[in-house]
């Protein structure tokens, strides 16, 4: 399998936790996240998996102006014994990537366990708190997760013609290789899917920080958190309506399906102009 | 799968301009005729055997002679600006058996061109092809330009004539780049080599037609050898383009006095934003390019040629 992926050098780890997202998100939380921890613990790439047997090799998406193309890259915090995954979700052959990506992860670092960040949309406020519910591969880890104040009870079921989640398959297969792993799903308010949720961000990384035992500063997440509510806010005092929509929501109150897609739209179109 | 080099030039950062066939030929028409007009020297080629099929055979008196290939080479040429080299590829190599590159052998093909741009210490590759927009084949052809790095944005928002996918209707910044033109600036990213894609505007109802469309080839030819601080006889492809022209316009005057009707809003196309509405309907397209096709399908049974 070694011409499927690359070392580009052995981290200096001891059986490190790694945390892995995929590249297209609610909110974008997971990128964001991994993005956030490589700049602020200086994570340094160190392997790759090579795109050709997992991607459609027929051209390039392009995104925001620039060629985009898959990345599928492992980096390594040495100082607080972490490694983050970063990758789009392969177009085919999950079950042989994510054995590759958990065999690098085993065979190159000893991770000891995995954790998967996704963002899930939800029916509530920006100014609510976000929960973060948990899925485990093993139930023993529930109990080193109870302190934290997440969400432990999630009962789901595929709906027919749907197909389980990349994370929960590889929450599967890292079972099977005895491998501990939690699927983190973390609550964005719906409008702000299609955007950025830095409250989110913030609630993830706090979480992780505590867990896995890393300081970080959150100062420039709480920046960017007042500037998207100051924007909301202002946009509020302008558009009645939205503000009604909102305060339904501050109310757990059910909106209609009209007002759902008018909040979505509206609150996405004003904040891809502040981008 | 090897590369065969016939001389190793001595080249000082070169820039690679790369084009494989397309829709219009916008981006081979664009670059060979750069190549061309340079008279840049060949110096190396792809063995073409694990990628294509052979195209032709030559048989004498009884004796095979030859078997031919599509041709995958690589030129270089000085200038006093630039060194540069080029690679033109005749034909695509694809798994799925259409015409754009897909599968490993594209991924391949992309990864040995590149091979050859680091090996002569290239800092910089461009590709080339067709952007499909609502646009009328008498109109001028703007330029889509797409780099794969972040840092190349304001540079290219600088070139006359050019547009990022941000700057075109309804596109939002987002899109893809088909086949080979698009895939090696994707690998290049990957390899940490900077690229730019550069795309002619084709008329929409002009895709589908086996015809080069070598007036948005002119358009990526200037953008590029402004760029480059070159300057080239552009009579070659100023006649091409008149000649290409005459001929869409004969096929033109053949369409249903309605559909050619309704094509001629198409001259004064404005690039509305997205929320005004467009000078042609999705419903009108999908007639137009009905019978568009029809009418070239006619065209094409003249033109087959023997097996």
């Amino acid at each position: 399998m070694k011409d499927l992926f690359e070392i580009y050098k052995q981290p200096k780890l001891q059986n490190p936790s790694l945390i892995l997202s995929w590249s297209e998100d609610i909110g974008q939380l997971g990128p964001k996240v991994i993005d956030f921890l490589n700049k602020k613990l200086g994570g340094e790439k160190f392997a790759d998996i090579e795109p050709s047997d997992f991607f459609a090799m027929g051209g390039v998406a392009i995104k925001n102006d620039l060629v985009h193309f898959p990345e599928c890259e492992f980096y390594a915090c040495e100082n607080n014994n972490l490694v983050l995954f970063r990758s789009d979700a392969p177009a085919n052959e999950w079950h042989r990537f994510l054995n590759l990506v958990l065999e690098i992860a085993e065979n190159c670092c000893r991770v000891k366990e995995i954790y998967t960040i996704g963002g899930m949309a939800s029916l509530i406020a920006h100014t609510n708190p976000r929960r973060i519910w948990t899925v485990v591969n093993q139930p023993e880890i529930k109990g080193t997760l109870a302190r934290y104040g997440l969400y432990n009870e999630m009962n789901y079921r595929t709906p027919a013609g749907g197909r389980p989640t990349l994370s929960s398959y590889l929450l599967w297969i890292a079972k099977r290789r005895n491998i501990s792993g939690v699927n983190l799903w973390q609550e964005i308010p719906f409008y702000l899917a299609q955007t950025a949720d830095p409250n989110a961000c913030k609630t993830m990384i706090a979480f992780l920080g505590k867990k896995l035992d890393f300081p970080i500063d959150l100062k420039e997440l709480n920046q960017q958190i007042e500037k998207q509510e100051g924007t909301i806010d202002r946009f509020r005092l302008e558009n009645p309506e939205i503000d009604e929509c909102l305060s339904k929501l501050e109310r757990t109150e059910e909106l209609t399906q009209e007002e759902n897609e008018k909040l979505a739209k509206e609150i996405n179109d004003l904040l891809s102009k502040e981008r | 799968m090897s590369v065969i080099f016939y001389k190793e030039p001595k080249l000082e950062k070169p820039e690679m301009l790369v084009a494989w066939p397309g829709i219009g030929n916008v981006g081979i028409i664009a670059i060979d005729t750069l190549r061309t007009a340079l008279k840049a020297g060949e110096f190396g080629e792809i063995e073409p055997w694990d990628f294509f099929h052979p195209r032709s055979v030559t048989i004498e008196n009884g004796e095979l002679k030859e078997l031919e290939f599509p041709n995958n080479k690589f030129y270089f040429k000085k200038t006093e600006q630039k060194d540069l080299l080029f690679f033109i590829g005749e034909e695509q190599p694809t798994e799925g058996g259409g015409a754009y590159a897909q599968g490993k052998k594209a991924w391949d093909m992309a990864n040995m061109v590149l091979d050859v741009a680091i090996k002569f210490g290239c800092q910089r590759v461009y590709t080339s092809g067709a952007a499909v927009a609502p646009i009328h084949h008498t109109l001028e052809s703007r330029v889509w330009v797409v780099p794969n790095r972040e840092e190349l944005l304001n540079e290219v928002k600088g070139y006359e004539n050019a547009v990022l996918m941000s700057e075109i209707e309804g596109r939002g910044g987002q899109g893809s780049i088909t086949g080979l033109n698009g895939l090696l600036l994707g690998v290049a990213k990957k390899r940490g080599l900077a690229g730019i894609c550069v795309m002619g505007e084709v008329p929409v109802y002009l895709q589908g037609l086996a015809l080069p469309y070598p007036k948005a080839s002119k358009a990526v030819l200037k953008v590029l050898t402004k760029h480059l601080g070159i300057t080239i006889d552009m009579g070659a492809i100023e006649d091409l383009t008149q000649r290409t022209e005459r001929g869409i316009e004969e096929l033109y005057q053949q369409l249903p006095p309605d559909v050619k009707k309704e094509l001629d809003r198409l001259k004064y196309v404005k690039f509305a934003k997205p929320t005004e509405p467009g000078p042609i309907t999705e419903e009108d397209q999908k007639r137009i390019m009905e019978n568009i096709d029809e009418l070239f399908k006619k065209g094409k049974r003249d033109d087959e040629r023997p097996v």
